[in-house]
């Protein structure tokens, strides 16, 4: 076995245990991703270098941190100290920023290895990282396809085993959705249980932190590290973090799962509903008790969505203008000038999605667009919340359609609409996890969320973990080089 | 719904290019007319004010060391001694 093939926790044990070195490790990602990533194309900025210096000290120190020898990328939308982050978009073209994210200096603080920037649709606003001003990104399981968004990068990068684990953000499905589409594990937290310090802001109500790994455990074990309170961010929780890893494990009370009803499911992908049935076979084969249930208020969940989120952003994002960081356009006046560095800077969906949110706030428009959806959203995670009174998880499938062709999808709505069973998660700010679930006859991944009540992650876990391992799904795209190869010739 | 973009863009400190001015009026009203949906749903008695799941905490109220003042400077893309430099504010008569 090559080294940039190993998991992470293996990784971590075995250059704890002095087996092997972080440098040996970094040495087999370099050799990897120099020609892996030229398909793919999930990394905006290496680091190598900065990556080697790490892994020497980490070596050469005898106490070493809870993720020594761990590679990890990190989505461009989290800043990192001297360390170009772009967050996808051209106004922050060459933004090299001051100061780390809390994530990034928790993670740097047991010893993890951040090996670079990960590509993404422009501050994440996408669902398949088409968006991105530089470059799209492809699925290292059919290069032709993309790895899904906003956090396309990440997701493509740690199924593509050009990092052992990665760091995205999630505002509506960014990290669940790509982790469906590419095969492997994604997490949304519990809104408030990983700090925002440091994530550049879309959605702030929204916005959570999220790992993804190529397993299970490797995520508790991400989110054990990065979660918990941090003083700079007002919205982050003041409670204990539970040591994730260690409450995998059986369960020993009674689970109720609650599956969404056939009509819930009208319209999606026949290979989807195939996969989800199935999987509520096993889980029924399994002991538990299944109970059939439906969602009425998810029917408004999405345009809910499509107003707060963009009205957020079209906020958050007026920080742009040109004057302390980052593109500034050249005017004779200084109103001018913010309008032309703006326009200049930002992408289609961004502009569209400013203009969308700035007309929900508008005079006028306001009580019938986004102090409706507000109210909604109240409705939405009341219905959520009341389910949880009825069964301990949820289960649904992450997307409507496994990952879809590079330029499939022109009119905004039918992107919008990859997001449908994630946003209701998001608006109640409960956690949400993905997990691989199958693949379809064509070879493509196929993800189950399963949601649980907020901090209830150390459960979450564990039922995740239990479905994961009767699912047994295989990850071999560490083959991806030459099957893309292959694939370029024909 | 027609929309006046004109005016939102000029809120937003935006201008459209040709092609998006071609584009995003029709697009711009789909994706009302989408959302607009949400009117199904009654939801008169509801709060307008999203709840967390725990006690927000605020900063306690200590000295912390901020950035230091050269790095932030250095992002920025004019500056003239310790300020940041941008075009004349006002319009001459």
């Amino acid at each position: 076995m090559k080294y940039f093939e190993l998991g992470l926790r293996e990784a971590v044990d075995l250059v704890r245990s002095g087996q092997i070195t972080a440098a040996e490790i970094l040495e087999s990602y370099l050799v990897h991703i120099e020609s892996a990533d030229r398909e793919i194309k999930a990394y905006l900025t290496l680091a190598f270098d900065r990556a080697m210096n790490r892994a020497r000290k980490i070596d050469g120190r005898k106490e070493k941190g809870r993720l020594a020898g761990a590679v990890v990328a990190i989505k461009d939308n989290i800043v990192t100290r001297g360390l170009r982050t772009t967050c996808g978009s051209r106004i922050l073209e060459n933004f090299v920023p001051p100061y780390d994210a809390t994530v990034v200096e928790r993670l740097e603080a047991e010893d993890a290895i951040i090996i670079g920037k990960t590509n993404m649709d422009e501050f994440a606003m996408g669902s398949s990282t088409e968006n991105s001003a530089y470059f799209p990104t492809r699925n290292p399981w059919d290069l032709e396809r993309v790895p899904g968004g906003s956090s396309g990068g990440s997701a493509a990068a740690v199924a593509g085993f050009e990092a052992m684990a990665a760091l995205g953000s999630d505002t509506g499905g960014s990290v669940r959705q790509p982790a469906a589409f590419c095969g492997i594990v994604g997490l949304k937290p519990t809104y408030g249980r990983v700090s925002r310090y440091g994530l550049v802001a879309f959605a702030s109500s929204l916005d959570q932190i999220g790992p993804l790994a190529r397993s299970v455990e490797d995520c508790a074990l991400l989110t054990s590290v990065i979660s918990g309170f941090d003083r700079r961010d007002s919205t982050c929780a003041d409670r204990p973090v539970p040591d994730y890893l260690a409450d995998l494990g059986s369960f020993q009370d009674r689970i109720r799962v609650g599956f969404l009803k056939e009509t819930s499911l009208r319209g999606i992908n026949p290979e989807v509903a195939a996969s989800y049935r199935r999987v509520q076979q096993m889980v029924t084969a399994l002991g538990f008790e299944v109970v059939s249930m439906d969602f009425p208020s998810w029917e408004v969940a999405l345009p809910c969505y499509y107003i707060i989120a963009p009205s957020e952003a079209s906020s958050n994002l007026a920080r742009y203008d040109g004057v302390r960081y980052g593109f500034r356009a050249e005017a004779a006046e200084l109103a001018d000038m913010y309008i032309r560095t703006r326009t200049a800077g930002f992408g289609s969906e961004v502009k569209r999605r400013i203009l969308l949110g700035t007309f929900a706030l508008s005079s006028g428009y306001y009580e019938a667009y986004y102090a409706r959806a507000a109210r909604a959203r109240q409705a939405i995670t009341a219905e959520l919340r009341a389910a949880f009174e009825r069964v301990d998880f949820i289960l649904t499938p992450t997307t409507p359609e496994p990952a879809f062709k590079l330029g499939e999808k022109q009119d905004p709505i039918a992107m919008y609409l990859q997001d449908y069973f994630t946003v209701a998660a998001s608006l109640a700010g409960i956690p949400g996890i993905s997990i691989p679930c199958g693949l379809t006859p064509d070879g493509l991944p196929l993800g189950l969320q399963v949601l649980s009540p907020p901090f209830a992650e150390n459960r979450l876990f564990k039922f995740a973990f239990l479905l994961e391992n009767n699912i047994k799904f295989k990850n071999n795209m560490n083959g991806i080089n030459t099957r893309g190869r292959r694939k370029n010739e024909n | 719904m027609k929309v006046d973009l004109e005016h939102l863009s000029r809120l937003a400190n935006l201008e459209l290019t040709e092609e998006e001015r071609k584009l995003l009026p029709g697009q711009m009203e789909k994706i009302i007319d989408w959302v607009g949906r949400l009117s199904s749903l009654a939801t008169e008695e509801e709060e307008k004010y999203t709840q967390v799941d725990f006690t927000l905490r605020l900063e306690d109220d200590e000295v912390h060391p901020s950035l230091p003042q050269a790095e932030v400077l250095a992002m920025a893309p004019d500056k003239q001694g310790d300020f940041v430099k941008v075009p004349r504010v006002f319009r001459e008569k």
